[in-house]
């Protein structure tokens, strides 16, 4: 039965590790589908990563996290400004916005006290778990004792995909990022689109930081995302803007994280370090195959944006 | 409108975003309770007060001006490598074990380390390339994959393997006399390695402007349908340019080990490589610009140390300001092409 308790407990750290991943992925992929590659869903979990914490350190856990949220958003209609309005170059703009995040938080960090960002006064994400699955050890370890953003992201991906394929304002996503010219001639503005998915994007984003910050560690690190975001990019990829299948992605990442977090012990930790990037780059090359659709880190000039 | 005058107006444009990230970082500090006058005297003392402070930044541009052309080229031919930063280590580290080779004349050493660097660099970008050439693999991921990769190998090999057991931080032993670039003035680590940076930019701008490869290079970087068309075969050529913006990266690390630090040092650089694709996306690809820029950044970073001694502000005040005149520059940019569409709609219109 130990083999058994061990798979569990890597199948519950999955799940755990998944979270901030999927999160932001679902949320990139509506940009992705309005024809938007964000770069900058990095920047966008490590600033809310931040924010939740300080936040919780003063006023508990949930203001952290609706704070996060309203922090991210400002920052990714700061991106949609330049990106959709100003037609900005998207990867310049999204990477300057993830040095900034970084940058910012560390400023902010060593102005306010290295002391609150790792305080036992933070409060953590409250932790859910049912009952009945207490007495099996198995179900306990997998399903049990998440924080509840553990349990409300599978929500959030199948709200997702029915709000893509069944939904006027999915179609007129997809319409954003495949024929722009078509959504305008009928009548929807694909600015208003874009600059929506960018909100959506960055809410996402921040509750995957918050997550990331709240949820088990309770603690604030310098480049605590380590990446996060740009796995979450691949996961859109792999998955194909997909949310079932772009969680599915996630997982396996996470999956990943999970098994180098246990192997840290038997091999070198750096090499056990490696091997969620490593998966991520076997995902990209092997399973996204060539891309169908143009999607660029800038939107193609509209025929709004051309004739006015 | 001629070149000159396009060089001016981009000048220009610098100029204002440089002034306006200054007064928003003014507005930063004096929130955070300090004096923005005080911080950027302390700042501009510390970059360019004397002469050995002056040359201290000039030191600390090699390894910008590096990194920033390396992503250069590889933007200019369309290839969005963000992998300079683990390209740097590699080279870096490639080159620590090359200087502890003994028995070696300097006037052969000296080459054959910086040669090895870029060899590293250039392997280190040479698989991202291929996958984007062949199989059209978004290269923005893996070479960020890459970065933590590279970082975290090295941090193995200093740490286990090639670990200096004498000293405290995990580094390799330092590089024999031969493998290293002097230091030019008795105060400041200012060496021969900026000469070498200036050299990749000679190296550049004659590429770009005299050869084929160039050509093709920006021809890539514009269309590459189009390319196909015309008998350029995309793949092969972006490989080409990822090839030499990783040998570029990798020169970079190189140029550190042989000229700074004599050793390779675990987590030894502040995201060079990151504030290298900063600085090809401000001086959009061109190579002089590159170094001019390169050296404002310098000012700005090797300003920020001097500032936190001194006036109590974080360094990391450096990394707002940068991106800042990256958002600036962009806002600008984006103002005069709707003026200039403006202006040739309104032609049209008569």
């Amino acid at each position: 039965m130990g083999w058994a308790v061990d798979v569990a407990d890597l199948l519950g750290a999955t799940f755990r590790l998944a979270t901030p991943v999927v999160l932001a992925a679902i949320g990139g992929l509506v940009s992705f589908h309005a024809g938007i590659m964000n770069v900058a869903m990095e920047g966008f979990m490590l600033i809310s990563a931040f924010t939740a914490v300080l936040v919780s350190y003063y006023a508990g856990a949930w203001a952290g996290v609706l704070v996060a949220v309203a922090v991210c958003l400002a920052f990714s209609a700061l991106y949609a400004l330049f990106v959709v309005d100003l037609q900005s170059d998207g990867f310049a703009i999204g990477f300057a916005l993830n040095i900034l995040a970084t940058g910012l938080t560390i400023y902010l960090v060593r102005i306010l006290g290295t002391d609150i960002f790792n305080s036992p006064e933070i409060q953590p994400l409250p932790h859910l778990g049912i009952r009945a699955l207490a007495a099996s050890p198995i179900l306990n370890a997998i399903l049990n004792g998440h924080s509840v953003t553990v349990y409300v992201t599978p929500v959030l991906v199948w709200a997702m995909s029915a709000v893509l394929y069944r939904t006027p304002f999915g179609a007129h996503l997809r319409a954003a990022g495949e024929a722009p010219a078509a959504l305008a001639a009928s009548g929807v503005s694909p600015r208003r689109v874009r600059y929506a998915a960018s909100l959506i994007c960055g809410a996402f984003c921040g509750m995957a930081g918050a997550h990331l910050s709240l949820g088990y560690l309770t603690q604030f690190i310098r480049d605590m995302t380590a990446g996060r975001g740009f796995m979450a990019l691949a996961a859109i990829l792999v998955g194909r803007g997909r949310p079932a299948a772009t969680a599915l992605v996630g997982l396996l990442f996470a999956a990943s994280e999970a098994i180098s977090m246990k192997i840290q012990a038997y091999a070198a930790p750096q090499f056990a370090l490696m091997l969620p990037y490593v998966v991520t780059i076997i995902a990209v090359t092997f399973m996204s195959g060539k891309p169908k659709k143009n999607v660029s880190s800038a939107p193609e000039e509209t025929a709004e944006t051309a004739t006015e | 409108m001629g070149r000159g005058s396009e060089a001016w107006n981009d000048m220009a444009t610098f100029i204002v975003a440089f002034a306006v990230a200054l007064l928003m970082g003014a507005v930063v500090i004096a929130a955070t309770g300090s004096s923005p006058w005080d911080a950027y005297r302390a700042a501009l003392r510390a970059a360019a007060g004397s002469g050995y402070r002056f040359l201290n930044t000039l030191c600390n541009t090699t390894v910008l001006i590096m990194t920033g052309m390396a992503c250069s080229v590889a933007f200019n031919s369309g290839i969005q490598n963000i992998g300079a930063e683990g390209q740097l280590y590699l080279g870096a580290f490639a080159a620590a074990m090359a200087g502890l080779i003994r028995g070696i004349p300097a006037f052969v050493h000296v080459p054959l380390t910086l040669a090895v660097a870029a060899c590293a660099g250039a392997v280190w970008a040479l698989m991202p390339g291929i996958l984007r050439a062949s199989r059209g693999t978004n290269e923005v991921v893996v070479t960020l994959m890459m970065n933590y990769i590279a970082v975290l190998l090295c941090s193995y090999f200093v740490n286990y393997p090639f670990r200096n057991a004498a000293a405290t931080w995990p580094e390799t032993a330092m590089i024999e006399a031969s493998a290293r670039l002097p230091y030019l003035h008795p105060l400041s680590r200012f060496n021969g390695s900026f000469f070498v940076a200036l050299a990749c930019v000679v190296m550049i701008v004659f590429i770009n402007r005299r050869t084929r490869t160039g050509y093709e290079w920006r021809m890539v970087g514009l269309n590459e349908r189009a390319c196909t068309v015309a008998g350029i075969v995309p793949g092969k050529v972006m490989l080409q340019a990822m090839i030499v913006s990783g040998a570029i990266a990798g020169l970079a690390g190189g140029a550190e080990v042989i000229g700074v630090r004599h050793r390779f040092m675990d987590a030894f650089s502040p995201g060079y490589g990151m504030t290298g694709v900063l600085i090809a996306l401000v001086a959009r690809n061109n190579p002089v610009s590159v170094a001019l820029v390169a050296f404002i950044f310098s000012l700005v970073k090797t300003g920020a140390g001097g500032m936190e001694l001194v006036a109590d502000v974080p360094a990391e005040l450096s990394e707002i300001l940068l991106t800042l005149i990256v958002f600036m520059l962009a806002a600008q940019r984006s103002l005069r092409g709707t003026l200039r569409a403006a202006r040739t709609q309104q032609h049209a219109g008569r």
